[in-house]
């Protein structure tokens, strides 16, 4: 196998560097590396303990700024939320802090049926908790709860009422507690990780400044519930690390994995929640619209707000198209890229031989 | 001990499984070393310790899927494995994946040992055929291999008694869009957030590019191993050469007047999606020069003239 040239690493690592990509593990060449990133696996039960008892985060509501997931975690977390289809599903997240970092070692799937109007489904996996925890402990997990996550299918990364009052309840109990959202539809139609952690603010508390949150496109039968509360939570920056081990096995696994990047067709999987997301932006359009034509009679007398409120729906709206338009295109140059590699030969070209991997139908998602 | 396996029974291993024994074994591994504070006393590390549990998953006809997998309790000077616990953990998992069952067991080391056969009859009363996932957790940056073993069990007749041993077989890695985007995440260290669209389009198109080019060294030996045998310098294996020759025969993939015609009808759908996007920018913007132009004149224009706008 020839060795590559260097330039696609260096082209590479000019994208990191431009997008501010800190890597999380360090090159394993010796093995106080190794040591020093597989150090955080180590769970020093006394420091933790005195954490608890110092509770900082009584004090400061803005206490927890970061959050680090494992490898592990991110695979079990994404993979449990995705099995679930269109269900809501959740989970619990083990873990530990860190100053004011909390770092989620693992996850692990509860048995409960998730919808947005129950209040607390927790309650009902209790004793399933405890058992689960119980036999982690025997078997060298040592970490405690550390928060829940759960799963917006199709409709972003974000916490409703349900789960507000549900986070809140649990910061008042059980801290230090973190909420995470997975949006497996997203993930899988965007190709990157849609995941948010979040943490409620006591009542009553106000922000001292505007959180800055990125923006996504809520579906118009959340969006109030959104808005409502968006104001009670801020959201936490996520960056992940793995051992030393999980890169070496990453790294190897990508000698089999990149047939499945090749022959993935996220066309095709995603195709209702495409068509969910058009009419979607339909109704908002004609939301707009009737505002926009409100506003044109009303533009002598109204105040200048307004007109800048309706102008960002519309360029909201824009935005939303873009992002779903990307991720088409994106799609389909996939599949054009395998219609010309696998389609275009033809048995006369003699002179460039080219066997190919068997390449099943590149039409069907593996 | 490991020859190969007869069984005819095809493996799938999910990354999950792997991702979770390197974890189970970092674990205990830094917890029986922990992290000293400073270097220079440097504490004489203990052997790494050999971990074991229990891998779950599905077994369909003779595909043998493996899902997930959780921790074991064994204690080797007893040779004894927790029984409750392992119940134990079998309902709690039964309860979340319902279908899926105890497949066989894993351990990590370098090579299958005698030992490990007490385990793996230990488990046969759960399922009568387990298999034995190995990991090896020596990481040697040389290999281009996965150090993940399988093993299966079986019957041979060795010096007039008949034993079991372990063979070895071959396994594929099997995966669902979700847990490949997510491992490709971690392993690649992605920014999170949206980014501006080039660099989206730019991520999407690199991994693309690179598992091109994976293709493209894999097709280079290939085609260099034809040319060589072509030449003389190896000598003719006609089974290689059969399964090339199915190979070419099986390109161009699809060639069908149905193909074409749904792939067209794909591929203008995403074109008027486009269509669709580029007609609302331009009326978003349309409309924003319209608010500016109304702003700019409308205030001034009561009269019905308008005046010069600086």
């Amino acid at each position: 196998m020839d060795p590559y040239p260097s330039s696609s690493q260096i082209a590479q690592k000019t994208w990191e560097l431009e997008n501010d990509i800190v890597s999380v593990d360090t090159p394993a060449t010796s093995s106080s590396a190794d040591a020093a990133s597989d150090a955080i696996f180590y769970y020093d039960d006394v420091a933790q303990a005195k954490f608890q008892q110092e509770k900082p985060w009584a004090n400061d509501p803005h206490y927890f700024r970061r959050v680090k997931i494992s490898a592990l975690a991110l695979l079990k977390m994404v993979v449990h939320a995705r099995s679930g289809g269109t269900i809501e599903v959740m989970g619990l997240m083990q873990g530990k802090t860190d100053g004011d970092a909390i770092i989620v070692m693992d996850a692990f799937a509860l048995p409960v049926e998730g919808t947005e109007t129950r209040v607390n489904a927790q309650a009902d996996a209790y004793e399933y908790m405890v058992d689960y925890s119980q036999t982690n402990k025997q078997a060298g997990r040592l970490e405690n709860v550390v928060g829940w996550y759960h799963s917006h299918p199709g409709y972003g990364c974000w916490l409703s009422g349900i789960d507000v009052s549900t986070q809140m309840l649990n910061q008042q109990f059980q801290e230090p507690f973190l909420a995470v959202v997975i949006d497996p539809t997203r993930t899988v139609s965007a190709g990157k990780v849609e995941i948010g952690a979040f943490r409620t603010y006591p009542e009553g508390y106000k922000p001292p400044d505007d959180p800055v949150s990125e923006y996504q496109t809520i579906p118009l039968n959340k969006i109030e519930d959104f808005g409502v509360h968006c104001k009670q939570y801020y959201s936490l920056d996520i960056t992940y690390f793995k051992s030393s081990l999980d890169s070496h096995l990453l790294d190897l696994l990508w000698n089999k994995y990149w047939v499945n990047t090749l022959s993935s067709s996220p066309l095709l999987g995603n195709g209702d929640y495409v068509a969910g997301q058009i009419s979607d932006l339909a109704e908002k359009l004609e939301q707009a619209e009737n505002q926009l034509a409100h506003s044109r009679f009303g533009s002598l007398i109204a105040p200048p707000q307004r007109k800048k409120e309706e102008e960002s729906q519309l360029a909201k709206i824009t935005r939303d198209s873009a992002k779903i338009t990307v991720e088409q295109v994106h799609g389909l140059m996939s599949q054009v890229i395998k219609d010309i590699l696998f389609n275009s030969v033809r048995q006369s070209s003699r002179s460039r031989a080219e066997p190919s991997e068997p390449e099943p139908e590149p039409m069907v998602e593996s | 001990m490991a020859s190969s396996s007869s069984s005819g029974l095809t493996f799938k291993l999910h990354p999950l499984v792997m991702v979770n024994i390197s974890d189970h074994y970092t674990r205990v591994k830094s917890q029986m070393n922990p992290p000293g504070g400073d270097s220079a006393a440097v504490k004489a590390p203990a052997p790494p310790p050999r971990v074991y549990g229990c891998v779950i998953g599905v077994q369909r006809g003779r595909t043998v899927e493996i899902f997930n997998s959780f921790e074991l309790l064994y204690d080797s000077a007893t040779d004894s494995l927790d029984r409750a616990f392992l119940l134990k953990k079998q309902e709690l998992y039964k309860k979340v994946f319902p279908n899926f069952y105890v497949l066989g067991w894993y351990s990590t080391g370098s090579d299958a040992e005698e030992s490990d056969m007490h385990i793996h009859k230990a488990l046969m009363d759960i399922n009568e055929s387990p298999v034995y996932v190995l990991l090896n957790p020596a990481i040697n940056h040389a290999q281009k291999d996965l150090p993940v073993t399988i093993y299966e069990s079986e019957m041979h007749v060795i010096d007039g008694i008949p034993q079991l041993i372990f063979v070895n077989s071959s396994y594929t890695i099997e995966t669902v869009e979700a847990e490949r985007i997510s491992v490709d995440h971690v392993a690649h260290l992605k920014p999170s957030d949206g980014g501006s669209a080039a660099t989206q389009l730019a991520a999407h198109l690199t991994s693309i590019h690179s598992a091109i080019k994976m293709l493209n060294s894999r097709i280079r030996v290939l085609h260099h191993y034809l040319v060589a045998m072509q030449k003389g310098e190896i000598p003719y294996e006609n089974s290689l050469l059969r399964q090339v020759s199915s190979l070419l025969r099986r390109l161009p993939a699809i060639e069908s007047e149905k193909f074409q015609d749904d792939f067209l009808m794909e591929y203008s759908d995403t074109l008027l999606i486009t269509y669709l996007a580029m007609f609302t920018n331009c009326s978003s913007t349309m409309n924003e020069l319209v608010e500016k132009f109304n702003t700019a004149y409308d205030r001034h224009s009561r009269r019905g003239g308008r005046t010069a706008f600086i």
